[in-house]
């Protein structure tokens, strides 16, 4: 009976339908959410997130009375406070598999070994030691959603036989509701308020010392796992503060779990906080554990598994997809193999067939880029034809790093033209590419969500660093397609023609992303030969620099024009800019020469100054360079 | 004051240049009717100064006392309102702008202000209903749109605003605006005619002219009198009594460009690209229009280039130029030149060479 405990738990509704795979979990029917109201009385506002969370078995439901009565008491008296939100009561065929299929057991988890085993060593010093002999007791698990951080807690305290207690995020409040409460002249609470309260208690009063819960000796480890969200740097700092100062002082083993974001995800910035949270954590004295993402193979494993033991015949090649497609989140795996499994006939009927043939072509014909480009083109990918796939999002550097970089499956020429099909065109040898050893570049930028106009900026700024070194030919090339997309963009961007929400069917974004297409698709064809690979860092483009200083240059121009004569007409910019400025300049010079005669003054630009510095070295560097290229010449 | 701008003639009179057409401009207005015009013509040969001595050729002193405000205009465009901000040299008889400053919202400006000026239309002293003159300048950078739109209004107001347009290339003015308009083309001045002028500045100045010099000077303008007067005014300041052999020295971002030309024919290859776009973004900085430097980087590549190459060269710079106007950004096309000259260069080097 060691592992298979029957449990209760008290979580918030709110917590279960973002499922953050919290240990407890419904079962047989006696789970059901409960939200503690505002007017707890002391017994429960001293205990009300005592989730004793324990492992728990479909076939549980006799041990359960039993071990149910030690509890019944306090926790009748919370049943009557707290609103039963019914609907929750699931039976036993028809529960989600990331619940039914938990993990129970060390072995079981599909996170990383090492990770388990560092959590664990850290949660058994501080349990089967008295506290006293560390200072610290906060522990901080970030990894992305769904690498079981939650899980692996739960496990890892039920193999301790501790008591896990967690904070249970209060339910949100619905804008009735506040009305409601309003009228009835109850104060609102803000969740993060709620949140400080609690941490301020527990670190008062040390409410969850092991003695006071019901006689039982089991240590008790504290679990935060949903954090409140804040929204802005005030509310921010309020909860990193609240944070920090419960890490330093708690002297309960404190286990706070943190999502990790992609930044690219979300605009809010509540998201980008994470970050600096953990950090200062860190400093706080918080040991800090990252989960990674986990691996395609563990999660394989996991699905057959599963597989086996729901009885559902699912083709490997389909959990090979599903296990992919998860992007290293196992409840998400988990979710696509109960939801594939739901239909199977009408599911796999048609897609089976078309993944299955475009699977081969992709294997058979790698090296003819058109045929598996028009592939592509028509069939995205086989990830995307699954209907349940988790969208990958990636940074737009590493995006543009992509494109940049430019790797490609090297195929060899023969083959090459072995493998051409008589449907597809034949090329032409200059025209042919080795395929690409990344998704087809609409798909990534898809994914990078990035803007047309940045993206061909950053293209420009960076590309001359990746074409090696002889390559002229393609730098025209690659420069040529940057032209062209710039004229795509030029007709897009004239905002006489622009409106404020841009549809997707327009002309102005169809032709932005054809801009974007055309920029991409030029580097990528164009760059045939991409200098070595080595490290690069991606430059900032320098162009926006230019265009706001340049503007600025223009207003001050303007200025001093009006200073030196007076108007008796409008001068264009450029008559100002490049013959009247320069002019000004001299005299300037002179008059300035004339009042200080020692001083050599002259009125340049600071840009200008160095570049005529500049020009001074690349003629010396210049000249050495010719004479190279003359001796390289006559040893031809 | 520059000597660009003391010397410049004040009536049609004294215009010395352009004799003929100030001539003609003077029995046109003196007739009392005058069509909207349109000045063409290469840059520093004389435009400016031909329609400013046109306006107080018709308006008397009054046009010479001149403001300069920079106004506000809030345009109700259908959904939204657009607020512009443009500078404008006004005076009771004509309003002087560049509506091209207004970017892409240039359209606007034009319908705009030839509305307003049609409303306050002046009545001159003997009762008589008069005409205001509205001078745009730099009509060839105008939008499409905004010359579309400039050919209504000429139409709808011609009764009360004369149009007298300025630009450098007729070709870049819609045919409809072209055919309502009288086209003056104003040459570039010749040499001699440059002489002329110099060597009347520098009796005017109290100068001594070394034999040539003035010549020298003029060879070096190209053509455009307001550089050379300008070069005059530079060589004063840098060496005075002249010298016979005293150095015309180009503008500084001309150096630069020739020194940019140079860095291209010693090398080809992405880095020294890197390296010219870096200086073609100091030039831009300084708001060089970059049609201007990629013109003189093509005269300046011209140079050294062996004659066989130089069609296919200019063949691209003509086609980067054209891509310039219709992309946004000029640096991508400048650049886009530059490693096509490269690409052609260095394909001549080892054809010759190897």
């Amino acid at each position: 009976m060691g592992k298979r405990r029957p449990v209760v738990v008290l979580s918030s509704s709110s917590s279960e339908g973002q499922g953050e795979g919290r240990g407890g979990s419904a079962t047989g029917g006696l789970e059901s959410s409960k939200s503690r109201s505002r007017t707890a009385p002391p017994v429960s506002s001293k205990r009300p997130r005592v989730g004793k969370s324990r492992r728990v078995s479909s076939e549980a439901s006799p041990e359960l009375e039993v071990k149910f009565d030690w509890l019944s008491e306090d926790f009748c008296e919370c049943l009557h406070e707290f609103r039963t939100t019914p609907g929750f009561t699931c039976t036993d065929g028809m529960e989600l598999w990331v619940d039914k299929h938990k993990p129970r057991s060390l072995p079981e988890l599909a996170v990383h070994k090492k990770k388990i085993e560092e959590v664990k060593k850290w949660m058994e010093e501080r349990v089967k030691t008295p506290k006293e002999g560390f200072g610290n007791c906060a522990l901080v698990i970030t990894g992305q959603a769904g690498v079981g951080k939650s899980a692996a807690v739960h496990v890892i305290a039920s193999q301790l036989e501790a008591e896990l207690c967690e904070w249970m995020t209060p339910t949100p409040t619905l804008w009735q509701e506040y009305i409601h409460n309003t009228n009835s002249e109850i104060r609102y609470m803000s969740k993060l308020d709620e949140f400080e309260n609690f941490v301020e208690k527990i670190r008062k009063y040390s409410l969850l010392h092991p003695m006071k819960i019901g006689g039982s000796s089991k240590p008790v480890i504290l679990l935060i796992d949903d954090i409140p969200v804040t929204a802005g740097r005030v509310a921010f700092a309020r909860l990193n503060k609240c944070l920090t100062t419960l890490t330093q002082s708690t002297q309960v083993p404190t286990i706070i779990l943190i999502t990790e974001y992609h930044k690219t995800e979300s605009g809010d910035n509540a998201t980008h906080y994470w970050e600096e949270l953990v950090s200062s954590l860190e400093r706080a004295g918080a040991y800090k554990v990252a989960f990674n993402p986990i691996t395609v193979n563990s999660i394989r494993k996991t699905l057959n598994k599963i597989c086996q033991e729901e009885k559902c015949h699912v083709t490997a090649e389909w959990i090979d997809q599903i296990a992919k497609a998860s992007g290293g989140d196992i409840r998400h795996a988990i979710t696509s193999l109960q939801y594939c499994c739901l239909k199977p006939d009408r599911f796999f009927s048609l897609p089976a067939s078309s993944l299955s043939d475009s699977y081969c072509e992709m294997n058979s014909d790698k090296s003819n880029l058109l045929s598996n480009s028009s592939l592509e083109d028509g069939n995205p990918d086989c990830k995307i034809s699954l209907p349940c796939g988790r969208d990958e999002t990636l940074t737009i550097f590493h995006a543009l790093g992509k494109f940049l970089h430019n790797k490609r499956v090297a195929v060899d020429l023969c083959a090459r033209v072995a493998a051409v099909e008589p449907d597809s065109f034949p090329l032409q040898e200059r025209f042919a590419r080795n395929p690409l050893k990344m998704d087809t570049p609409e798909k990534i930028l898809s994914q990078a969500h990035g803007q047309v106009q940045p993206i061909v900026d950053f293209l420009h700024e960076n590309v001359l660093d990746f074409i090696s070194d002889d390559e002229v030919d393609n730098v025209w090339l690659v420069t040529s397609y940057l032209s062209d997309a710039d004229c795509l963009l030029g007709g897009v961007l004239r905002p006489t023609r622009h409106q404020l929400i841009p549809d997707i069917y327009e002309v102005e974004s169809v032709a932005q992303s054809f801009a974007a297409l055309v920029a991409i698709r030029g580097v990528l064809f164009a760059n045939s030969k991409p200098s070595p690979s080595r490290w690069h860092t991606i430059r900032r483009p320098r162009l926006w620099q230019v265009e706001q200083s340049s503007r600025h240059n223009k207003t001050q121009m303007l200025l001093e024009k009006g200073e030196i004569n007076n108007n008796s007409s409008l001068c264009s910019m450029s008559y100002i800019a490049a013959e009247c400025r320069s002019a000004v300049k001299w005299l300037r010079a002179q008059t300035l020469l004339d009042v200080h005669k020692d001083e050599n003054l002259l009125h340049y630009p600071e840009g200008r100054e160095d570049n005529s510095d500049w020009s001074v070295m690349d003629q010396l560097k210049g000249s050495n360079s010719e004479e190279s290229e003359e001796d390289d010449i006559e040893d031809w | 004051m520059l000597w660009v701008d003391k010397y410049r003639p004040r009536t049609l009179d004294k215009v010395i240049v352009h004799e003929e057409i100030a001539g003609n401009l003077k029995k046109l207005v003196s007739e009392q009717d005058c069509p909207h015009l349109l000045f063409y013509g290469p840059p520093g040969s004389g435009k400016k100064t031909l329609i400013m001595a046109l306006l107080k050729q018709m308006f008397g002193p009054g046009a010479e006392k001149v403001k300069l405000e920079n106004k506000m205009w809030k345009i109700d465009a259908g959904t939204r309102t657009i607020e512009l901000e443009l500078t404008m040299l006004s005076s009771t008889h004509h309003v002087e702008l560049n509506p091209s400053d207004a970017g892409f919202q240039d359209r606007y400006i034009v319908q705009e202000i030839i509305k307003e000026m049609a409303r306050n239309r002046p009545i001159d002293a003997k009762g008589k209903k008069g005409y205001k003159v509205l001078v745009l300048n730099e009509v060839d950078k105008l939008s499409r749109e905004a010359q579309h739109s400039l050919r209504r209004t000429m139409e709808k107001y011609s009764v009360s605003c004369r149009l007298i347009l300025c630009c450098n290339s007729s070709s870049k003015v819609t045919e409809a605006v072209r055919s309502r308009c009288l086209n003056i083309r104003v040459n570039a001045p010749t040499e001699e005619q440059i002489i002329k002028v110099l060597e009347f500045i520098g009796k005017k100045e109290n100068l001594q002219l070394p034999p040539g010099f003035a010549a020298r000077i003029a060879a070096q303008s190209n053509r455009s009198l307001r550089r050379a007067i300008l070069s005059l005014e530079t060589c004063r300041v840098q060496q005075y009594p002249f010298t016979a052999n005293q150095a015309v020295s180009p503008m500084d971002w001309e150096q630069y460009v020739s020194e940019i030309a140079s860095d291209i024919i010693m090398e080809q290859s992405p880095k020294r690209l890197f390296l010219v776009r870096g200086k073609v973004y100091e030039l831009l900085v300084n708001c060089i229009p970059p049609e201007i430097i990629l013109k003189k980087l093509l005269s300046e590549l011209l140079k050294k280039l062996d004659s066989e190459l130089k069609h296919e060269v200019c063949h691209w710079a003509a086609y980067y130029e054209h891509r310039m106007r219709l992309g946004q950004k000029a640096i991508f096309h400048i650049e886009a030149f530059v490693a096509k000259f490269m690409s052609i260069y260095k394909g001549f080097l080892i054809a010759t060479f190897s």
